[in-house]
């Protein structure tokens, strides 16, 4: 076994090499091919290789030495649209020397930019065109502002199937000598739900332990790894005790620094499959609906996620009773 | 398991007991003028404030001294009958089997009566007739009620232990209960106390129970404990006011900070009204409240302020409609201040792992300390060899391995894998 993080090390490093999206990747194929690439829109859920996309297409545009015409940057990461602007503009600036005349800027999380942030970088990518080409990474792309979508070519990734997931990992399985059980790899799919690095990020840890994986391995995994558990929450308001669904919250927001929209998503999309009467979740969402808007408006977090919770607490009181 | 660490850790013998030395050493050599028959005065009066180990050293002088020890309290002579009732026991010099006894007679201050009638009185009758050594505790020896008391008895005043003193006793219950203390909170620990050892340990164990470590950060907010029971009381009014106008009053008139008071109602409010819908409704009119002290914040408009303290006072008020009244229920600190001293180092930490994790895997540090680190701490814990690799890879240092391991053994395991 290898001791660095699989999720890396069996990235594919040329387009040749990616297992899935195989409509997005004759597309990219063809922009080598051309030696030309428009600005592009990255849009899709984790995990489905919206990066590894990128920096495939950047290494078979120009080859082994890529990495010389190509930036990344995070938008998350990278603090205040100043520094993205200053950055991107010395970087844009400058002529790329070679065969081919623009560099590549990829941008991560862009939806996490705001609307203004997002003006200021379309009039960087205008000015710059000639120079450098821009790869917008995302999950929504309805949180690109329209002028900047107009400019790009879209591309839409979509989660692994099956089949796709099953032969990337049988690679990662055979190269690094894992002993793996069918009930082991089928949980897997049943966790990462079509999330590639979930699931390699899950099979390095399962396999850590040097036992044949079973399903319970890598349940056990994922349980010690996401002990933030939003069900567990939800299920503890439900059964009436709120200062421990409370506690949870507290534990989600100040130790593993979750965000309040995240979890507030997460409990919507829970709402709706508990066995609860189809009344009470429409109560429910609309509840949901004011704590996420107060929560855009920039009120606090565990203040009116616990609102939420108390409502919960009584909403299963209430259904005890009939009400 | 919850047993109070005011009573686990009580000083046994003399030797522990936290300052004083010198007035024990008055106290033990008065006992001791007993051997030599009856002393002049046969009651020994000990004063001073509470919570500096009055009662204390006398139990551990009857300890050490292998001598019976007779507690009567407050209720046990609040009347002459009630007195007269160990009134027998004080006048033999030894018991049944020939052991000494001390008889003490302890929170004075709680007797009922003036000095010629009443408890006091019978007290005093008691004293003349001892055959026996009497120790009265009281915080306060120059009450009116005990001047002719007095009289009949040994004075001894009891200090408050110095700073020092109450630290080296806290960091004494520290070390039996294994927790790593920090010397800064320790400090402050003691320093708010008003050099009250009791308090003292009583504010250790709510802050450190459990714990293995007390930092500086944990305490700091105690700071604000010096309003504890101004806080207190605008609680009750609060969840026990009858009407709108009795909570807002309350808050009006003790001058606390809205953003403390918020702290403290939206900590004890589901422990106040267990009523689910009590709860939501009380609930709600927090988050309203929040609500409002989030324009106040935008627009810096402050006359808002009225709308955020009225329903964060009356609105929790009213939201009391169906719970049972279930007899006194403790206010709490708010735990979420705490919280958020505690959990600063521990996100900074993670975070610079995660600008680690970042320039490895093309990922934001937010995401990697979100979704890669959980299962990175997965493989440190089951694998000190892949986690060594792996922390060489993304250029750990021994704090963040320490951080991410969690066990010594294994952060131990997986150094020395580093090392080969």
């Amino acid at each position: 076994m290898s001791f660095e993080m699989w999720a890396e090390k069996y990235r594919p490093k040329s387009l040749d090499g990616m297992v899935n999206q195989k409509e997005i990747v004759e597309r990219l194929k063809s922009f080598v091919k051309a030696r030309n690439i428009p600005h592009c829109i990255f849009a899709g859920p984790p995990g489905t290789g919206k990066t590894t996309g990128a920096l495939c297409l950047a290494h078979d545009l120009y080859g082994e030495g890529y990495r010389e015409h190509l930036m990344e940057l995070n938008a998350s990461d990278e603090r205040g649209i100043n520094v993205v602007r200053e950055t991107v503009k010395t970087f844009a600036r400058t002529r790329s020397i070679g065969e081919i005349p623009f560099k590549i800027l990829i941008l991560d999380e862009a939806d996490n930019m705001t609307d203004d942030a997002q003006q200021a970088l379309r009039r960087t990518m205008e000015r710059f065109t000639e120079t450098c080409r821009f790869i917008l990474i995302c999950n929504y792309s309805g949180k690109i502002i329209e002028p900047i979508q107009s400019r790009c070519a879209p591309f839409r990734f979509t989660y692994l199937s099956r089949e796709d997931q099953y032969a990337y990992l049988q690679h990662v399985i055979q190269k690094e000598n894992v002993k793996m059980l069918d009930e082991g790899l089928n949980a897997i799919f049943e966790v990462s739900g079509g999330d590639l690095r979930r699931a390699v990020n899950a099979l390095q840890a399962a396999a850590s332990a040097g036992k044949p994986i079973d399903a319970e391995t890598v349940y056990s995994v994922v349980g010690r790894a996401n002990p933030a558990d939003v069900r567990n929450m939800i299920g503890l308001a439900m059964k009436g005790d709120f200062v421990g669904a409370r506690e949870k919250l507290r534990e989600m927001i100040l130790k593993y620094g979750l965000a309040g929209s995240d979890i507030i998503r997460q409990i919507h999309i829970e709402i709706f499959r508990f066995n609860i009467p189809e009344q009470w979740k429409i109560r429910l969402a609309d509840t949901i609906g004011e704590i996420d808007f107060r929560l855009v408006q920039g009120a606090d977090e565990e203040v009116q996620l616990s609102a939420l919770l108390a409502r919960l607490t009584e909403a299963s009181y209430e259904m005890k009773r009939g009400v | 398991m919850y047993a109070a660490w005011t009573v686990k850790h009580k000083p046994r013998t003399l030797a522990e007991v936290v300052g004083n030395e010198e007035v024990i050493r008055t106290l033990t050599s008065w006992i001791d003028s007993w051997n030599k028959g009856i002393p002049k005065k046969r009651a020994a009066f000990l004063y001073g404030p509470p919570g500096i180990g009055k009662t204390v050293a006398v139990e551990a002088l009857a300890h050490d001294l292998k001598m019976e020890l007779v507690e009567k309290n407050a209720s046990d002579y609040r009347t002459e009958e009630a007195v007269q009732r160990f009134a027998g026991l004080a006048s033999q010099y030894a018991t049944l089997f020939g052991g000494k006894r001390i008889i003490l007679l302890d929170e004075l201050d709680g007797i009922t009566g003036t000095e010629d009638r009443g408890g006091v009185r019978a007290v005093i009758e008691t004293i003349k007739t001892a055959r026996c050594p009497l120790i009265l505790i009281a915080n306060n020896a120059y009450d009116p009620r005990f001047s002719t008391l007095r009289k009949y008895c040994l004075l001894i005043e009891f200090k408050k232990p110095t700073i020092l003193q109450v630290m080296k006793h806290l960091k004494k219950v520290c070390a039996s209960e294994e927790i790593m203390a920090d010397e800064r909170a320790l400090r402050l620990i003691a320093e708010r106390s008003g050099r009250d050892v009791r308090s003292a340990i009583n504010d250790l164990q709510a802050l450190a129970q459990g714990r293995r470590r007390l930092a500086y950060e944990d305490v700091a907010w105690l700071a604000e404990r010096d309003r504890k029971e101004v806080i207190f009381q605008v609680l009750r009014s609060i969840f026990y006011a009858r009407d709108c106008e009795e909570a807002k009053r309350a808050v009006d008139a003790a001058d606390v900070d809205p953003d403390m008071l918020f702290q403290w109602v939206y900590e004890n409010a589901p422990y106040q009204l267990t009523d689910p819908r009590d709860l939501t409704r009380a609930m709600e009119a927090l988050a309203r409240a929040d609500v409002y002290r989030g324009r106040i914040r935008a627009t810096q408009n402050w006359k808002l302020l009225r709308y955020m303290l009225d329903l964060m006072t009356a609105g929790v008020a009213i939201s009391r409609q169906r719970t049972k009244p279930s007899g006194w229920v403790p206010f709490r600190f708010p735990e979420r201040v705490q919280w958020l001293a505690r959990t600063k180092q521990e996100r900074e930490m993670q975070k610079m792992i995660g600008m680690k994790i970042r320039r490895r895997m093309h990922v934001s540090s937010v995401r990697a300390a979100k979704e890669i680190l959980p299962y990175i701490r997965v493989i440190f814990e089951d694998n000190a060899e892949m986690a060594a690799g792996i922390a060489k890879w993304l250029d750990l240092d021994e704090d963040m391995i320490s951080y991410i391991a969690g066990s010594e053994s294994q952060v131990k395991a997986i150094v020395k894998n580093l090392g080969g």
